[in-house]
């Protein structure tokens, strides 16, 4: 190979030209000179085969010079007898070069092409490796690795930001001048070479499908290498993007996770406290049905429990659907749909409790569609109205309206009363809450506080405030773009 | 009816099963109490009850299988008790072929109105008049006309159809699925509010107080319900 003979390779052509001339003196008895001529063309061509460019150019010379001294008239001298010879010597030169040359590019190719395919298998073997790697931590090891077999050094420096925070990992040794550098090509995602910070340094950026991802530093680079180092760059970008994927979608997998555990534990805890509160409800209402046929005050008592029974379960389903509420993403099944029909649902299920209190409801018959979840919406009524009969004295009228004031829908619930204490008012809503020191009337302050994460969930707002004789709670829902329904389906 | 209607209770808390069937007995019914759904499929095949009271969460089968099974070879009307979270298990259940639901936790009176209706709609199928009256509003589904006392009320085409559709179905709940589909025909999914524009139409048309409905109730997430 031409760069392992390199010290040897002039000398060697000519001993081989002389050792050519050798053999030609020997046999020229029986070899025509044209024959000769052949012998120092071989040699020319081997010689520019095997040693290079430089050394065939001087072995051509010398087969001319030789055959000259050696082989044409007058022997051992210069000069030529016959002027026909300045023609063979003008030939074997050209011949002699020309052979040369296009030997040497041939080598030179082949060279390349071997130069391309290591490069390729080296570029192959830091993408396998890179493939295999779990942690930016290895990541940053192979491009060193891969890097310090070339004789070069590497760093990395990787964006990590997260939630509009800019963060900046850097693997391997970066000075400030250095970190400069390395920020500059990241912010303008295209390579810093040459830079009086960092002498001697490259910084290469990386991106992954989406964006930058980082900047690949190499010490001691050459800038022919550089194709190969922005190859060696992408494939760290593309392995610290899957890195930042396989974390994202593990992390995500693991909130679902326990998500689906949360609610599955939720639901359960729900069936367990329901099914006995169920039996109590209708083992008591059995028993208060019977009525007459009760001794004494027992049909009474029963319906005392039954009562009970039910407002516990009211507190318990309001401490579920906190529970739900405040555990993070709630899924609402939001639907367009008219207000009053949740109101008409609350009114019915709260029959009992509003029969003997009189309701005004004031609903204009023209109101647009909201979209909301029904069920969420009817807890919100239900305890608002709840609360109004709660704390208001039993023959106190309750208020429920509902109207369009900008934007939003705005309904608001009343009782004539003494209305909320002055000061707390706007602490009703927090959790555990009451209105009043005293506890003389049930409930745990939960009731308010459901309301307010259930419309807080649906971009809404509750405010509680007192009216002259009055004490009122109102919430308004966006009112959104509703959709079409002038034209007729069929 | 002469005899006394039979009723099979699938309910796996023994306290529940309990107290429905006493109050179920005591309303002159025989009821057949039994803890698991496969117990519950024999007990419907050796009783050919009037009614099935099932409670959606059982352990050995869920109440929508119980429901599919059941549908394959009985019309008998089913009375689902559930949870109130549980809203997409109650809509399930009835698309599958339940009738009514009554959310946990009840009371008496209120289990017994809702077995009389499904069973007086069980032995009024053959019901022949063509003329409905609820309140003071009578419909002719003969004539395809509604009236209130003497004067005639204009329902549009789609008013009358959903109309007709509610009393077909009065008693039972009837989902915004089965609804849309038996008005409008299938494919409409995702256009639920027409039904509500229209619902809230024939409330103004037929209630005295739209806002507090006495015939055309909502059951809040799951679909409507006509009372008469």
């Amino acid at each position: 190979m031409p760069f392992r003979w390199s010290r040897v390779r002039y000398p060697l052509a000519v001993v081989l030209c002389a050792t050519t001339a050798f053999v030609a003196l020997t046999l020229r008895p029986w070899l025509d000179q044209a024959n000769i001529v052949m012998l120092f063309l071989l040699a020319v061509f081997l010689i520019a085969l095997r040693l290079g460019r430089g050394p065939a150019v001087l072995a051509a010379f010398l087969s001319v010079a030789f055959f000259d001294v050696f082989f044409v008239p007058p022997h051992l001298s210069f000069s030529v007898a016959d002027a026909q010879y300045l023609v063979t010597f003008v030939v074997m030169l050209s011949v002699g070069l020309i052979t040369t040359h296009l030997t040497a590019r041939l080598a030179e190719r082949q060279e390349a092409a071997q130069a391309r395919e290591s490069e390729t298998r080296m570029l192959y073997g830091l993408a396998r490796d890179l493939g295999s790697a779990l942690t930016v931590d290895q990541v940053a090891e192979i491009v060193g690795r891969f890097l310090g077999s070339m004789g070069m050094s590497a760093a990395l420096y990787i964006d990590c930001s997260a939630g509009g925070q800019a963060d900046f990992l850097v693997h391997g040794m970066l000075d400030e001048g250095a970190m400069a550098c390395a920020s500059d090509a990241y912010r303008r995602n295209a390579p810093v070479t040459d830079d009086p910070r960092a002498a001697g340094m490259m910084f290469l950026p990386f991106s992954g499908a989406t964006r930058v991802r980082g900047v690949l530093a190499v010490g001691q680079g050459r800038a022919e290498r550089l194709p190969l180092l922005d190859t060696a760059a992408s494939l760290a970008g593309i392995a610290i993007e899957r890195l930042h994927y396989a974390e994202v979608a593990s992390r995500s997998e693991l909130d679902a996770e326990s998500e689906k555990l949360r609610s599955s534990l939720l639901s359960s805890i729900s069936h367990d406290l329901r099914t006995p509160l169920t039996s109590l409800v209708g083992l008591a209402d059995a028993l208060a049905e019977r009525g007459t046929s009760l001794p004494d005050d027992s049909g009474e008592t029963a319906a005392i429990i039954r009562d009970q029974a039910h407002a516990m379960h009211r507190m318990v389903s309001n401490l579920l659907e906190m529970a739900r509420l405040q555990s993070g993403r709630v899924m609402l099944n939001r639907q367009w749909q008219p207000i009053e029909e949740i109101v008409g649902s609350s009114v019915r299920l709260l029959d009992e409790s509003l029969a003997t209190r009189r309701l005004a409801i004031d609903l204009p018959t023209d109101l647009p569609l909201v979209s909301f979840d029904a069920v969420l919406m009817e807890r919100v009524l239900c305890n608002l109205l709840e609360n109004a009969v709660k704390y208001s004295a039993p023959d106190a009228e309750i208020f429920l309206s509902a109207q369009v004031v900008d934007a939003a829908l705005v309904v608001t619930v009343c009782n004539a009363g003494a209305g909320f204490p002055p000061g707390r008012i706007d602490r009703v809503f927090d959790l555990f809450a009451r209105g009043q020191h005293e506890p003389a009337i049930p409930g745990t302050g939960i009731g308010l506080a459901v309301c307010r994460a259930i419309i807080a969930a649906h971009g809404g707002t509750i405010t509680a405030e007192n009216r002259p004789g009055q004490a009122c709670v109102r919430f308004s829902l966006p009112l959104g773009t509703p959709p079409d329904v002038s034209a007729e389906l069929t | 009816m002469t005899e006394p209607p039979r009723i099979v209770v699938v309910e796996d808390e023994p306290q529940i099963r309990r107290f429905v069937s006493d109050a179920l007995r005591k309303e002159g019914a025989l009821p057949q109490g039994v803890g698991a759904a496969r117990q519950g499929l024999d007990a419907v095949v050796t009783h050919e009850p009037q009614l099935v009271v099932l409670d959606l969460g059982l352990p050995d089968m869920s109440g929508l299988e119980f429901i599919r099974s059941l549908r394959t070879w009985s019309r008998v009307p089913v009375l689902i008790l559930s949870a109130r979270t549980a809203e997409q298990d109650k809509i399930e259940a009835l698309d599958a072929g339940a009738d009514d639901y009554l959310t946990k936790p009840f009371g008496v009176g209120e289990l017994l109105a809702r077995v009389r209706v499904l069973l007086r709609r069980h032995a009024a199928d053959t019901d022949a008049t063509p003329v409905r009256r609820f309140g003071d509003i009578e419909v002719d589904l003969a004539r395809h006309s509604a009236r209130r006392g003497a004067e005639d009320l204009h329902l549009t085409q789609i008013e009358y159809r959903l109309l007709a559709v509610l009393l077909a179905g009065a008693g039972k709940v009837l989902t915004h699925r089965h609804l849309m589909r038996e008005v409008w025909g299938p494919g409409h999914a995702g256009q639920e509010h027409y039904l509500r524009i229209y619902v809230r139409r024939l409330r103004q048309k037929l209630e005295a107080d739209p806002a507090r409905p006495r015939h055309l109730l909502t059951e809040t997430g799951v679909g409507y319900r006509f009372q008469f």
